[in-house]
């Protein structure tokens, strides 16, 4: 039997495909676009095909993400937080705090030691400090998204983007280019605003969290620099599963295997 | 405008009761009675006020003075059509779109003549300092008097003589303004009201404790805040036994405000006063009912007819959002701890003291009984502020985290 998690998410859709045994059999990451439904189709289609299954053959689907409800043919509908936390619970056991930070959202989520969620909490009122955030920054600084996360080697200055507003950040970005100020200071800047903003995150929810195992997942998990950031803010390491991205879609998975086991 | 909006309220509801006697609810009584003080507060004939959410309403009834709180109309205020343009014309004389939206829709409608003209405003220097500036802003554009009654933050007795001796200046001041004095028998009667409402009141949030409770989202939402305007009068009385009966007969058939209730909810401080799916949600998808409001409770004693000032002192300095947050929490515990909640939802309403201030010590404290708290971030009177599909999630997120763990109150 085979059971497909969805998470589409405001920048990507990802699909994961795993078997009873919970292995996974695929997994895909397309961009979401305007159209939902066509995002859903083309990483439905994408994991079938890499592991050779048929539509008719997936026992459950589980959807996540902000686009949730628009998968059809769903067994149930799962928060993100939800599906993160137990996604992880399969990558890296034992996670005491995970960091999501997708396209719009950002989230700390507390889990205890059996990969429950105790408590989380997200970005509220704006999207400053996510995926878009640094999608907008990297067209601020003329540079590919997918280079930004090394650009800040070599820089050690305590410079910090002060306003959290995604447009007013870029402007302070164009205005430091400006100044003449080195892209990788920027850059670092920009992590260490990140990483300031998530570290306000996880203090509401654990005060104390030096010596907890640390993990965290979402597209910017892939950004080195704003885990490296994350990781001196903490001052704790910050493990990051393989394919942090389809975290999500593989915990909608796993939940798709238990529910449809369950009931 | 307003004066035809609670005329419809009042007309539309009556006329569903007579068509359908057996839909004529606790709550649809409750809404009749709000109409009314909206229509008299609206009519050409009553003696008004504006006056601040402590004040003993009690007396301003027993006075012939039709009177409430600012915030009380702003949140019928956003709920009509005009409600978004009243908000934006605040902003436009200097008010910050993230300051309070009760004051915002106030001093909007004010300044779009929608607030009717008051004969004085009382106000009361707590809970809030943005409605104290509210009033002595409507007081300037009205050109009309204005008391303060100092509210102290604490229950001493001599914190207590203080409050009453200024509520006695306030009956002073209102018969000077209406020519009438304070009729001492009419004032006993009120009280006695008033106690009678107390008692009554106290049966129904009882009953609402029972597991399952027979109080939906929707039976009590604003009224432990809102009642108050009625006290002193029978009507105040009415709506509480409406409640009590209904509630009695739901236990006696076996019925719970939410069929299948399977968890339960408290929120804190106010309700979101516009239209919004979140209470249908939480009862539709979780069978998740709110069974009590931080404001729904009965925190003072019964008031001495013959001697009334000291008892009303007391019950406007015992009001939960006023004081400490460590006399708050204390009874915010309390509250979970009566009606066995499982989860606490706490709106944060934006440029609110009680609803940011004390935020993460209502967390860790609710934390320590096995109680989690969900803090949103909602401007509960503007809907331009309100994203619901990012409050769906953080709700959903919160009733997958409770569904996965035990009741506190089952280990």
């Amino acid at each position: 039997m085979y059971y497909l998690g969805i998470d589409i998410g405001s920048l990507t859709c990802d699909a994961v495909l795993i078997d009873d045994n919970e292995k996974i059999l695929a997994s895909s990451v397309v961009p979401t676009g305007a159209r939902n439904h066509e995002a859903i189709t083309r990483a439905t289609d994408e994991v079938l095909r890499s592991a050779c299954i048929s539509e008719k053959e997936v026992t459950a689907t589980v959807s996540t993400g902000y686009g949730r409800k628009r998968v059809e043919g769903r067994l149930t509908a799962v928060t993100e937080i939800t599906c993160h936390a137990r996604g992880i619970k399969a990558l890296l056991p034992g996670t005491h705090l995970l960091i999501d930070i997708g396209g719009q959202d950002s989230k700390a989520i507390e889990l205890d030691e059996n990969g429950q969620v105790v408590d989380f909490a997200m970005n509220d009122k704006c999207a400053a400090g996510t995926g878009r955030f640094l999608d907008a920054m990297a067209r601020a600084l003329q540079v590919d998204i997918d280079v930004m996360s090394e650009l800040d080697n070599g820089a050690h200055g305590d410079l910090t983007i002060s306003s959290m507003c995604t447009v007013f950040a870029e402007s302070e970005v164009v205005s430091l280019i400006a100044e003449g100020v080195k892209v990788n200071e920027i850059v670092h800047g920009l992590n260490r605003s990140i990483a300031s903003r998530t570290l306000s995150l996880i203090k509401r929810i654990i005060p104390d969290i030096i010596g907890f195992p640390i993990a965290m997942s979402g597209g910017v998990a892939r950004n080195s620099g704003v885990v490296r950031a994350i990781s001196n803010a903490l001052e704790n390491k910050v493990a990051i599963p393989p394919m942090p991205d389809t975290v999500g879609a593989l915990g909608a998975a796993l939940i798709a295997r238990e529910r449809y086991s369950h009931n | 405008m307003m004066l035809q909006y609670f005329e419809n309220l009042e007309s539309g509801i009556n006329n569903a009761i007579k068509e359908n006697p057996e839909s004529a609810s606790a709550r649809k009584r409750y809404t009749i009675e709000i109409a009314r003080l909206g229509k008299r507060l609206y009519s050409d004939t009553d003696r008004k006020a504006w006056a601040g959410a402590l004040v003993p309403f009690d007396l301003l009834n027993t006075m012939g003075v039709t009177s409430c709180y600012a915030e009380f109309m702003a949140s019928v205020l956003v709920s009509t059509d005009i409600g978004m343009e009243l908000l934006e014309n605040a902003e436009q004389t200097g008010y910050a779109s993230d300051t309070c939206g009760y004051h915002r829709a106030i001093i909007g409608a004010a300044h779009k003549c929608l607030m009717p003209i008051p004969e004085f405003l009382i106000s009361t220097t707590s809970p809030c300092t943005g409605g104290q500036a509210v009033l002595e802003n409507l007081a300037r554009l009205f050109k009309r008097d204005l008391f303060v009654i100092h509210i102290p933050q604490d229950e001493s007795d001599q914190s207590v003589n203080f409050l009453a001796d200024q509520i006695e200046d306030m009956v002073e001041f209102v018969a000077n303004h209406t020519g009438s004095p304070l009729d001492k028998n009419k004032q006993c009667k009120a009280i006695e009201n008033t106690n009678k409402a107390r008692e009554v009141m106290s049966d129904v949030y009882n009953l609402a404790k029972q597991v399952p409770s027979p109080a939906n989202g929707r039976d009590l939402s604003n009224f432990g805040i809102v009642m108050p305007l009625f006290f002193g009068t029978e009507a105040a009385v009415e709506i509480a036994q409406f409640y009590r009966d209904e509630f009695k007969s739901r236990i006696n058939a076996n019925n719970s405000g939410v069929p299948g209730e399977s968890l339960r909810l408290m929120w804190l401080q106010n309700r979101i006063q516009f239209k919004n799916t979140l209470v249908k949600m939480l009862e539709s998808e979780y069978k998740a009912a709110i069974v009590i409001d931080e404001l729904n409770d009965i925190t003072w004693d019964p008031i001495d007819p013959n001697d009334p000032y000291v008892g009303l002192a007391r019950r406007s300095i015992s009001s939960p959002l006023h004081g400490t947050a460590k006399r708050r929490i204390k009874h915010i515990i309390e509250l979970a701890e009566a009606y066995r909640i499982d989860g606490a939802i706490n709106p944060c309403h934006w440029g609110c003291r009680q609803g940011t201030g004390a935020r993460g010590l209502i967390d860790s404290s609710m934390k320590e009984i096995g109680v989690p708290v969900l803090n949103l971030e909602v401007d509960c009177v503007d809907r331009r502020n309100f994203a619901e599909g990012q409050l769906i999630t953080r709700i959903e997120a919160f009733m997958e985290m409770i569904e996965s763990h035990p009741s506190p109150w089952k280990k």
